[in-house]
């Protein structure tokens, strides 16, 4: 199938608003404009097979005695534009003005070849007459700085220096011949208007996905929030749906083997297997109340948004990349490679998908803390009760004893003397408070499993024996 | 006496996130006993070579650190004829804060860059620091030998 059909039928099927699809790179538009540029090209006598055998011939020439020191052997340039750097804001940057130009010898009108051996300049010469570049009503570059092509038109540049023009090199003894092209033109305009219209789409998305992050947030802390009786049972419910969120990873590897931002259908997998395990683990139903329901829908919603901005971004980008390879094939100016220089495609996955992520965990997610964050180092278990030692590394109070009577006299983390002379006072009272509004059930469980291991400490293993037939 | 949850949680990282090149699967007997193997660093002698080890941990882990120790084989200046390592984090510097992971990531930098001034193996440090590139070219057909599945 050809791809500007399965763009089409991607656009209509994969359930993207109207806005999106109407923001998307028009590729039939661009192709016509292709199709008007080949024609044009044609009238001069240059398709795609002769431009791309004059080419060669010098690329071929270049090859075989490694003097591909620069591209000054080349008969022609395609120079896209002299000063639209990728690094300026883009109200600065100004619109493609695409060059198509040819070096041809002052006194005897030969296509310029310093450096070629005779007879492949006899042949290029015989190329261009052949093909009619020698006849063409041609235009001289304007030497001043106007871009402007209506002024292009008789003015001489001076032949006796190697200078730079508006980005064009000049080349002392040659005249510089641009093919008069307008379907080029078009063809960039159009290209870069769409890309900037994707660039404010993508802005406009973003603002809106923010907002309703920041709203769901909201109501997240409030049926979260610890002090309200009817959450007791809820807090763990989300927590657990958080905590298999963050293990999910969906959008970005956390793992070793995986550590980069995922592509759509890799996102797309993972978001899936996540909603499985939430299912399977039955959460949902433990919501009794709607409004818990309503948010945890809302909360999918978002990240099956963020997907289908992944999902659209990839595919305007895979479309621009065969827009400008039908380009090359069409005319052989060889643009794939220049174009993405000046241009910076506006990635919904390194944009949109990752602000959307960062404020995912840090307006929803954050206001559930995840027992991860508060395990102690060494058990691994809730850090109850916490004891903050003089190097600012908080341990359980149980891990801190053990240390301490095994003689590991230096914190674990960074080797400080601060296990030595730590005490009650080490206790960090504010965290333990903390510890008791989020984690009551880990806390009562490991003050249980304390006081045991104290008893231990002081009556020996047979106290565990008994206290377990308790 | 039953697994601590931080073995438990370290085990299934050790799965679930696994280091590229080395594997520690706990035996289903026990779980303190795991079978672990360490791929050969690229550019080293072991290159190729797929080392088999034991590590066990010892009731007071993580207050001591895991005991481990080589079954394949191996011409090192700091592993001795039985296997045993030479290697401070596993004695003097150890911390309990240190994982079964990092250690065995510890291990296998040792296998890159051997250090025969702090010798296990006295006759292979001996060999190693008179005749470099011989004591290579041992280790290689060591690895060869010994380490080839
Ligand atoms: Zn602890
Ligand atoms: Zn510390």
């Amino acid at each position: 199938m050809k791809f500007g059909h399965v763009f089409k039928e991607t656009l209509r099927n994969e359930g993207f608003p109207s806005d999106w699809v109407n923001s998307a790179i028009s590729y039939s538009q661009l192709k016509k404009c292709i199709n008007r540029l080949a024609s044009e090209l044609a009238q001069v006598g240059l398709d795609p097979a002769t431009l791309g055998t004059l080419l060669k011939q010098v690329e071929d020439y270049n090859a075989s005695t490694q003097k591909d020191d620069d591209d000054r052997d080349r008969p022609f340039e395609y120079i896209l534009s002299g000063d639209d750097s990728p690094s300026l804001p883009k109200e600065q940057r100004k619109p493609f003005h695409p060059k198509l130009l040819f070096y041809v010898d002052e006194k005897t009108g030969e296509v310029h070849s310093a450096k070629l051996a005779e007879d492949t300049r006899s042949k290029l010469q015989m190329l261009a007459v052949a093909t009619g570049v020698s006849q063409l009503r041609v235009f001289e570059e304007p030497d001043n700085h106007s871009m402007g092509s209506e002024e292009s038109t008789e003015t001489r540049s001076p032949p006796n220096e190697l200078n730079t023009v508006n980005g064009i090199r000049k080349r002392p003894g040659f005249r510089t011949v641009e093919i008069p092209l307008t379907s080029d033109t078009e063809f960039f305009a159009t290209l870069t208007n769409q890309l900037s219209g994707l660039e404010a789409l993508q802005e406009k998305e973003e603002k809106r996905m923010h907002a309703q992050i920041e709203e769901l947030g909201k109501q997240v802390a409030h049926l979260t929030d610890p002090e309200r009786r009817n959450n007791k049972k809820l807090v763990p419910v989300w927590r657990q749906i958080f905590q298999i969120y963050v293990e999910s990873s969906i959008f970005f590897g956390t793992t070793e083997r995986d550590h980069e931002a995922h592509d759509a259908d890799k996102a797309g997998e993972r978001f899936l297997e996540f909603s499985d395990k939430i299912a399977k683990e039955g959460l949902v139903d433990k919501f009794k109340k709607a409004e818990n329901v309503n948010a945890l829908n809302a909360f999918m919603h978002i990240n099956r948004e963020i997907l289908q901005g992944l999902r659209f971004g990839e595919i305007n980008h895979v479309a621009m990349l065969k827009i400008l390879k039908k380009f090359d094939k069409q005319t052989a100016l060889g643009v794939k490679s220049t174009v993405p220089t000046y241009i910076v495609f506006p990635e919904f996955s390194s944009h949109l998908a990752k602000a959307v992520c960062a404020s995912v965990s840090s307006q929803i997610i954050t206001h559930v803390p995840l027992l991860d964050d508060y395990s102690c180092p060494m058990c691994m278990e809730l850090k109850w009760r916490p004891v903050r030692l003089r190097c600012g590394h908080v341990f359980c109070i149980r891990c801190l004893i053990v240390m301490q009577t095994n003689k590991q006299h230096r914190c674990p983390l960074c080797r400080e003397l601060t296990v030595v002379d730590a005490n009650a006072g080490n206790l960090d009272l504010e965290l333990a408070e903390f510890l008791k509004r989020w984690f009551p059930d880990e806390v009562k469980a490991k003050q249980k499993y304390n006081e045991l291991m104290a008893g231990v400490d002081q009556y020996g293993e047979v106290y565990k024996e008994k206290c377990s037939v308790m | 006496m039953s697994l601590s949850k931080r073995i438990i949680k370290e085990t299934q990282r050790l799965a679930e996130d696994a280091v590229p090149g080395i594997s520690a699967v706990p035996h289903d007997d026990n779980l303190r006993y795991f079978d672990v193997t360490i791929d050969g660093p690229s550019q080293s002698p072991y290159e190729g070579g797929v080392f088999k080890a034991e590590l066990f941990l010892p009731d007071d882990y993580p207050m001591t650190p895991p005991k481990i120790r080589f079954l394949t084989r191996i011409y090192h200046p700091n592993i001795d004829r039985l296997g045993r390592i030479c290697l401070d984090v596993l004695k003097s510097n150890w911390s309990p804060a240190l994982q079964i992971r990092t250690i065995l990531l510890s291990i296998q930098a040792l296998l890159g860059a051997p250090n025969p001034d702090d010798p296990l193996a006295n006759d292979v440090a001996q060999a190693w620091k008179q005749d470099e590139q011989a004591a290579i070219q041992t280790a290689r057909e060591w690895t060869e030998k010994h380490a080839k599945p």
